[in-house]
C-alpha cells in the first residue's frame, strides 16, 4: 500500500505535469503556429551542423533524465544515483553550450522533481523501512548530491518552483522552440537574416533579467510594445495598466495565451506587491526617522528596537525633559525579556539614557530609576541560573550599585520600595520627595548570589581567583553601606534580611586581629595598616550584634536559623566551645534540621564540623569525635559540606540534579580542609578507640566507637608491606598500633611531626597549643591503653614507674588510675603507703564469660521472636506484652546474679552504662545530620 | 560359638513380620558385639569431631528390631572418587551372608561430637533408609559421653508426621504449619535393650570375678567443665543460627503483609475504577492476572530451623543432664564435708 502511496504522491506530481502539459500543448500549438510564422523564415538556414553541435548534447540530457524519471517511477535509487553522476557528467561536457543558452529548463525541472521525490521518499520512513540496504544508501547519497549540486542552480529552481507550469510550459516550449532560438544563436553565429537578428536582440533582453526567463522570445511576435510594457513594468513597478493592456491584447491573442498571461501576471502582480510593501515600508521607517526627529521619539514597532537607531537616542535639539527620558526608559524597558532582544545592547542604552539624564540634570529621582535598571538588566544577562557574570559585567553591576547607594546617601527625599506602585512613582518633581519603585536589597542580594557564583565557577588554583576574591571587600562594603542606609530607613525584615547577608560574609573568618589582641600581641605589630585594621570592631562584637537583633526580631524561620548556625561556627572557629555548645543545644536544631532546605542543611554540617574541630582543639576528645561522627562516616563528607561533587554513577544524578547541586557548592575561600577535617576525626577516634579496645579485648561482641577508624585499621593491616607512613591516614594507623602497645613516644612521633605538622597541625590558629593538648592526651590514653592491656601480668605496679614511663607528674597517674577504679574498668585498689597499684584477679572463667555470652544471645533471640509474633498478632495485641517481657528482663538479671562477685559484669554493665551516656551526650548531634546523611544532604 | 548363636536366633528369623505399615517397635534389641564394634570402629576411625558411620544388621521379631551384627562404611578421601558405597556395602552383605550372618539391612549408625547430631544430613539419610526398609533405626553413639563412663547409646526414628513431611517436600511455612509439627515430634528415641546370648553373661560374670580393676571411681569428680564449654559453645553457635533464621523469617512476614496490603489496595483500586468505568458506561478494565502482578516472596524454608530447634534441644537436654549430675555431686560433697568437719 504505502509504496502505492508514496509513488501515488509521485504520479500526482507527474500528473500535474501531464496537466500542465496539457494546456502548455494548447498554448504550444499556437507558438508553434506562431513559431512557424517565424521558424517559417529561417527553417532553410537551420543546418544540420547546428543540431549535432547542441542537440546532441541535449539529447543525451534528455534521455538520461528519460532513465531517470524511469527509475524514480520504479523507485530504483541506485540507478536513479548512477543515472545522476552520468547527467552531471554530461552537463559539464555540455558547459560550453549551456554557458551560452542558459540552464535548459528540462535540466533545472528534473532536478526539481528529483530533490522533491527525493525529499518525499527521505519522509516516507515506512518505505525507507522496506527498501533494501542497496536503494536506502543509494537515496542517502543521492539526496545529499542533489543537494549539494541543486544549489548551483538555486534561482533557477525557485523561479521553477514559484510556477511549475511555466516552466513545464516553457519546456515544451523549449523542445520546440529550442531549436528555433538555438539556431538563431547559431544564425547569429552564421551571421544570417537580419530577421533573425531583430528577433534575437528582444530575447537577449529578456534574458536579461534572469529571474523570469521566460522565452518571451516566442511570444515575441504578439507585439514587441508589450514587451517594452512588460520590461517597465518590472523596473518601475508602479504601472498598472500593464496587466490591462496585456488582457487586452490577451484577448486579442488566444484564450491559452491569455490563461498564460495571466498567471505570469499574478505573479507579476504578488511581486509587485512585495515590491510596493517593501518600499512602504522604507517609506515608513523614513517617516518614523522623521518623526523621531520632531517628536524626539520613535514608534516601537513590533517591540524590537532596531539596533541601528539606537546610539541615537534622541535627535538633536529635542528638548530633553524628564517625561521624554521616563518614556524612553519604559519604551527599552519593554523589550526586555523579549525574543531577539539584544541584551547588552541594552544595557548600553540605559547607560546612554543615564548619561543623557545626568547632563541634563533631571534629577536624582530619573537617575535612580535608570541605575535600578541597569542592574537589573545586567541581572538578566545570562539567560539561564547556572551562567555566570562576566568579569567586566560583574564590575559594571558593582559601580553601578555603589553608585546608587552614593545617590541614595545624598539624596535623603528618596523613597524607593517594591510596594510603591508604577503609576504612583514620583520621579520627576523634585519639590516633593521621588518615590521610585525597586528594592535595593533585593539587588544586593543578588549581587552577593552573583558573586558566589562568580567564585564557583572560577578555578580556585588560579590567579583569577584571588583577583576575584579582592572584590569581595567592595561586596562587603556595599552590603555594609545598604546596612547603614537600612538601618535608618528599612523596616526590620530588610534589616534582618541585610544583616543575615552581613553576618554570611563575617562568620566563616578568623578574626585574626582580635586573635592576636587576646594574646597580647598588639602592641608588636607596628605598621599602620595592621594598627587601622585592628581598630576595627572586633568580627566577634558584630556577629553579636547582628545575630541577637536576628535572633529578637525575625520571623522567618530560615534567617534565624542561618543566623544562629553561623553564630555557632563563629564561635567555633574562635574557639570559643562552650559558648557554641551552648547555643547548638538551645537551638535545637539538630531536631529539625532534616526539614531545612539544602543550603541549610550545608551550612549545619559546616557547623557541626566546626563545633568538633573546635572542642577537638579545646581537648574534649569525646565531643569532637560524636560531632564529627556522623559527618565522617558517611564518607561523604566532601559532598556534605558542598565542597565538591562525588562521582556517582548517572542514575543515581541526572544532569539536571548535578546542575543543582553544583549551584550549592561553597566557594572555595570558605571551605573547611578536609584533610584536617579527617585527621582530627581519626585522631579523636584513636585517642577513644584505643584504650576502649584494650578494655574489651576478650568481649565477644564488642562494639565499635567508630567504624571509619577501624576501616582505616584494616587498610593499614592489609598492606603487604608496611612501610614508613606516607599519608595522614598511614600516620593515625601507625599511631594507632604503636599506642595499643602503650608506646606513647612513637605514637606521639607519629601524630606530631614534620610531615603531620605542615599537613594538619599548623592549619589551626593556636598550633602550638593544640600539640602540648594532644601530647598530654596521647600520654593519658597511653597509660590507660597500658593499664587495660598489661595488668594482668602484674600483680602490682608503682605509680612512680608509670609516671616516669609515660612521663605524667604523680597526681595525674594517681587521678587516671582512680578513675578506671572508680568506673571498674581496672580490678585493682591502690596502695597508699607504698605508692603502689594492686591488681585483683577478677576475670570471669571463659564458662561464665560464655554463659554471660549465651544470656545475650537468648535475648536476641527472644527480642526476634517477640518481633515475629508482634507481626502475626498485629502490631498492638501483643502476646507478650510488657509485662511478659519485664519478666524476661528479670530472668536476665536473675541469671546474672548468682555471679555478682566479680566486677566483670559491672563492666559490661559500665558498657551499657556508657553506651547510654553516650547517647545522652550526642543527643544534640543524634536527631540532626543522621536523617538528613539518609536523604539526599 | 557363632553357630550356636545362630542356631539360638534362626528360628526367631522365620518368625519375622512380612512388610508392616506402619511399623512401631517397642524396643531395639542391640546385640554387645554390635556395640563393640561401634566403640572399636570410632576408636580406631574418629578423631575429634569426625563422625563415623556404619551399616546395621539384623531382622524383626515380632514388635522388635534385633540388631545382630555391622559394619563400617569404610574411610574414604575425596581422591578415590570412583569408590562406589553402595557396591561395596552389596559386597559387603554378599560376603556376610555366605558366612551365614544376619544380612539384612536394619539401619545404620553415627557417631556423634556432644551430641550433634540433628542435621540435615541425618534426616535426609533417614529418610530414605526409612522410605526403603520401614523398621530402619539410626544408632546414636556419643563417644564423649562413653569415655566419661557411661555408654551412650541412642536408637531414633523419624516419626510418622516427619515422614510424610519428607515425602512431600513441602518445608514451607504453612507445610509445616499443617503438619503440626515440632521439633519435639521429629524423632523418636526407641528404647535400648542390649542383649546377649546366655553364654555371653556367663562369660561376662565369669570376667567380672576376676577383673582386677579396683572399683577406684571418682565419682565426686567435677572436672567437667570442658565437656560444659564444649556444649555451651556449640549452644550458643546454634543459637545464633536460631537467630538469624528468625530473622529471616521475620523480614518474610513483613514482606508478606506489606506485599497483601499492596495486592488489598490495587484490587480497590481496580474496583473504584471499574465502578466509575461503568457508571460511565465505559467496559470495566479487563482482569489482570494479580498473581503475576504481585509475584510472593521467596519463603525460607523452615526445616532447618526445625532441625535447629531439635539440636538446640538436645544440647540442653545435654546440659541438664550434665549440670543435675554436677550438683547432685556439689550436694554430696557439701554433706561429706559437713559431716566431716
Amino acid at each position: 500500500m504505502s509504496r502505492f502511496f508514496a509513488t501515488g504522491s509521485d504520479s500526482e506530481s507527474e500528473e500535474s505535469s501531464s496537466a500542465d502539459e496539457i494546456t502548455p500543448k494548447a498554448t504550444g500549438t499556437t507558438f508553434n503556429k506562431q513559431q512557424a510564422l517565424l521558424l517559417s523564415d529561417d527553417e532553410e538556414d537551420t543546418k544540420r551542423v547546428v543540431r549535432s553541435a547542441k542537440d546532441k548534447r541535449f539529447e543525451e540530457l534528455t534521455n538520461i533524465i528519460k532513465t531517470i524519471r524511469n527509475a524514480m517511477k520504479i523507485r530504483d535509487m541506485s540507478k536513479c544515483l548512477e543515472e545522476f553522476e552520468q547527467l552531471c557528467r554530461a552537463f559539464l561536457k555540455s558547459k560550453t553550450i549551456v554557458d551560452k543558452e542558459g540552464v535548459p529548463q528540462f535540466y533545472v525541472r528534473l532536478l526539481a522533481d528529483l530533490e522533491d521525490y527525493l525529499n518525499q521518499l527521505w519522509e516516507d520512513k515506512e518505505g525507507k523501512k522496506k527498501m533494501n540496504k542497496n536503494n536506502a544508501k543509494a537515496l542517502s547519497t543521492l539526496r545529499q548530491k542533489i543537494r549539494k549540486y541543486n544549489k548551483d542552480f538555486e534561482t533557477e529552481i525557485t523561479s521553477y518552483k514559484e510556477n511549475p507550469e511555466q516552466s513545464a510550459e516553457e519546456e515544451e516550449k523549449d523542445d520546440a522552440g529550442s531549436a528555433s532560438s538555438s539556431e538563431s544563436d547559431d544564425d547569429d553565429d552564421d551571421g544570417v537574416t537580419a530577421k533573425s537578428l531583430l528577433k534575437k536582440k528582444p530575447q537577449e533582453e529578456e534574458k536579461a533579467p534572469e529571474a523570469n526567463k521566460f522565452l518571451k522570445g516566442a511570444a515575441d511576435e504578439e507585439s514587441e510594445s508589450e514587451d517594452d510594457e512588460e520590461s517597465e513594468d518590472w523596473g518601475s513597478d508602479s504601472v498598472d495598466s500593464g496587466s490591462e493592456s496585456e488582457d487586452n491584447e490577451g484577448a486579442a491573442a488566444s484564450l491559452a495565451v491569455v490563461f498564460l498571461k495571466k498567471a505570469q501576471d499574478g505573479e507579476k502582480q504578488t511581486d509587485r506587491r512585495k515590491k510596493h510593501k517593501k518600499k512602504e515600508r522604507l517609506e515608513e521607517e523614513a517617516d518614523e526617522e522623521g518623526d523621531g526627529e520632531e517628536g524626539g521619539w520613535e514608534k516601537v514597532k513590533g517591540g524590537v528596537p532596531l539596533v541601528k537607531e539606537k546610539p541615537k537616542m534622541f535627535a538633536k535639539g529635542t528638548e530633553i525633559n524628564s517625561a521624554v527620558v521616563i518614556k524612553k526608559l519604559s519604551e527599552i524597558l519593554q523589550a526586555r525579556g523579549k525574543k531577539g532582544t539584544d541584551r547588552a545592547a541594552q544595557i548600553e542604552l540605559f547607560h546612554a539614557l543615564a548619561g543623557i539624564s545626568n547632563e541634563n540634570n533631571l534629577g536624582e529621582g530619573i537617575l535612580v530609576k535608570i541605575k535600578f535598571n541597569i542592574v537589573s538588566s545586567l541581572y538578566d544577562y545570562n539567560p539561564n541560573l547556572a551562567a555566570f557574570m562576566k568579569p567586566e559585567m560583574w564590575k559594571k553591576c558593582l559601580e553601578c550599585i555603589d553608585e546608587l547607594l552614593d545617590i541614595l546617601f545624598n539624596n535623603n527625599n528618596i523613597f524607593i520600595g517594591e510596594n510603591i506602585a508604577e503609576d504612583s512613582e514620583n520621579l520627576a518633581i523634585s519639590d516633593q520627595p521621588f518615590r521610585v519603585r525597586g528594592c535595593i536589597l533585593t539587588l544586593v542580594e543578588r549581587m552577593d548570589e552573583e558573586f558566589t557564583k562568580v567564585m564557583q565557577n572560577t578555578d580556585p588554583h588560579s590567579q583569577e581567583y584571588v583577583d576575584n576574591l579582592k572584590d569581595e571587600g567592595r561586596v562587603c562594603g556595599i552590603i555594609d553601606r545598604l546596612l547603614q542606609y537600612l538601618e535608618s530607613k528599612g523596616s526590620t525584615e530588610e534589616v534582618c534580611r541585610v544583616f543575615l547577608r552581613r553576618i554570611m560574609h563575617t562568620y566563616y573568618k578568623f578574626d585574626y586581629k582580635a586573635h592576636r589582641r587576646s594574646l597580647g600581641l598588639q602592641g608588636e605589630t607596628k605598621s599602620e595598616q595592621d594598627q587601622e585594621e585592628s581598630e576595627g570592631e572586633d568580627s566577634a562584637v558584630i556577629m553579636d550584634r547582628l545575630c541577637k537583633f536576628i535572633y529578637a526580631k525575625d520571623r522567618t524561620d530560615r534567617i534565624r536559623t542561618c543566623a544562629i548556625l553561623c553564630h555557632i561556627y563563629h564561635h567555633a572557629l574562635h574557639s570559643r566551645w562552650f559558648q557554641a555548645r551552648d547555643l547548638m543545644l538551645m537551638s535545637h536544631l539538630q531536631d529539625n534540621i532534616q526539614h531545612a532546605d539544602p543550603p541549610v542543611q550545608i551550612l549545619y554540617n559546616r557547623t557541626m564540623v566546626q563545633l568538633g574541630i573546635c572542642a577537638f582543639r579545646q581537648g574534649m576528645i569525646k565531643d569532637a569525635h560524636n560531632a564529627l561522627l556522623d559527618i565522617q562516616s558517611s564518607g561523604r563528607a566532601k559532598e556534605l559540606l558542598g565542597q565538591g561533587l562525588l562521582m556517582r554513577n548517572m542514575q543515581e544524578r541526572n544532569a539536571e540534579q548535578e546542575k543543582i547541586e553544583k549551584r550549592r557548592q561553597v566557594p572555595f575561600h570558605m571551605h573547611i580542609n578536609l584533610e584536617l577535617l579527617e585527621c582530627v576525626y581519626l585522631v579523636s577516634a584513636m585517642l577513644l578507640e584505643i584504650p576502649y579496645m584494650a578494655a574489651h579485648e576478650f568481649d565477644a561482641r564488642r562494639r565499635m566507637i567508630s567504624k571509619q577508624f577501624h576501616h582505616q585499621l584494616r587498610v593499614g593491616e592489609r598492606q603487604p608491606l608496611l612501610g614508613p607512613p606516607e599519608s595522614m591516614r598511614e600516620h593515625v594507623v601507625a599511631a594507632s598500633k604503636a599506642m595499643k602497645m602503650g608506646d606513647w613516644k612513637t605514637c606521639h612521633s607519629f601524630i606530631i611531626n614534620e610531615k603531620m605538622n605542615s599537613k594538619v597541625w599548623d592549619l589551626f590558629p593556636e598550633a602550638q597549643r593544640v600539640q602540648e593538648m594532644l601530647v598530654r592526651k596521647i600520654q593519658e590514653e597511653s597509660l590507660r591503653t597500658y593499664l587495660f592491656t598489661y595488668s594482668s601480668v602484674y600483680d602490682s605496679i608503682s605509680m612512680k614507674t608509670l609516671s616516669e614511663m609515660f612521663e605524667l607528674d604523680l597526681p595525674t597517674v594517681h587521678s587516671i588510675i582512680s578513675k578506671m577504679i572508680i568506673n571498674e574498668e581496672l580490678m585493682a585498689s591502690l596502695d597508699q603507703p607504698t605508692q603502689t597499684v594492686v591488681m585483683h584477679r577478677t576475670e570471669p572463667t571463659s564458662l561464665q564469660n560464655m554463659a554471660l555470652q549465651l544470656a545475650e544471645k537468648l535475648g536476641g533471640l527472644v527480642e526476634n521472636n517477640e518481633r515475629v509474633f508482634d507481626l502475626k498478632q498485629g502490631v498492638y495485641g501483643g502476646y507478650f506484652n510488657r509485662d511478659q517481657k519485664g519478666g524476661y528482663q528479670q530472668k536476665q538479671s536473675y541469671q546474672r546474679a548468682p555471679d555478682q562477685r566479680g566486677g566483670y559484669q559491672q563492666r559490661q554493665g559500665y558498657q551499657r552504662d556508657h553506651k547510654g551516656g553516650y547517647q545522652q551526650k550526642q543527643n544534640y548531634q543524634r536527631g540532626g545530620y543522621r536523617t538528613q546523611n539518609q536523604s539526599s544532604y | 560359638m557363632l553357630t550356636v548363636f545362630f542356631d539360638l536366633w534362626s528360628d526367631k528369623k522365620r518368625s519375622k513380620i512380612s512388610s508392616v505399615k506402619t511399623f512401631s517397635s517397642s524396643c531395639v534389641f542391640v546385640r554387645l558385639q554390635v556395640v563393640l564394634k561401634i566403640i572399636k570402629h570410632y576408636q580406631e576411625e574418629g578423631q575429634g569431631s569426625e563422625v563415623v558411620q556404619g551399616v546395621l544388621l539384623g531382622l524383626v521379631v515380632e514388635d522388635r528390631l534385633e540388631i545382630t551384627n555391622c559394619f563400617p562404611f569404610p574411610q574414604h578421601t575425596e581422591d578415590d572418587v570412583d569408590f562406589d558405597e553402595v557396591q561395596y556395602q552389596m559386597e559387603m552383605m554378599r560376603s556376610l551372608r555366605h558366612v551365614n550372618i544376619d544380612h539384612l539391612h536394619v539401619g545404620w549408625y553415627q557417631s556423634t561430637y556432644y551430641g550433634s547430631f540433628v542435621s540435615r544430613a541425618l534426616l535426609d539419610s533417614q529418610f530414605s533408609y526409612q522410605h526403603a526398609i520401614e523398621e530402619s533405626v539410626v544408632l546414636i553413639y556419643d563417644p564423649i559421653k562413653t569415655a566419661q563412663g557411661s555408654l551412650c547409646l541412642k536408637a531414633y526414628r523419624l516419626t510418622p508426621k516427619l515422614m510424610e513431611i519428607c515425602k512431600e517436600k513441602d518445608f514451607s511455612p504453612e507445610g509445616l504449619k499443617k503438619a503440626c509439627i515440632g521439633y519435639e515430634h521429629m524423632f523418636e528415641e526407641v528404647p535400648i535393650v542390649i542383649k546377649n546370648s546366655h553364654l555371653i553373661n556367663v562369660l561376662l560374670l565369669d570376667l567380672q570375678e576376676k577383673s582386677t580393676v579396683a572399683d577406684k571411681h571418682e565419682l565426686l569428680n567435677l572436672s567437667s567443665s570442658n565437656h560444659l564449654e564444649k556444649s555451651l559453645q556449640l549452644l550458643m553457635d546454634r543459637m545464633d543460627d536460631m537467630s538469624q533464621d528468625i530473622g529471616k523469617y521475620n523480614t518474610y512476614c513483613r514482606n508478606l503483609s506489606k506485599q497483601q496490603q499492596q495486592k488489598q489496595q490495587y484490587l480497590q483500586r481496580r474496583q473504584q475504577e471499574n465502578a466509575q468505568r461503568q457508571s460511565r458506561g465505559e467496559p470495566p478494565l479487563p482482569e489482570e492476572d494479580i498473581s503475576k502482578m504481585f509475584k510472593p516472596p521467596q519463603a525460607p524454608a523452615r526445616m532447618d530451623t526445625l532441625l535447629i530447634a531439635g539440636q538446640i534441644n538436645n544440647y540442653c537436654q545435654n546440659i541438664k543432664e550434665f549440670t543435675s549430675q554436677n550438683l547432685g555431686k556439689l550436694f554430696m560433697a557439701e554433706a561429706l564435708q559437713g559431716h566431716s568437719s
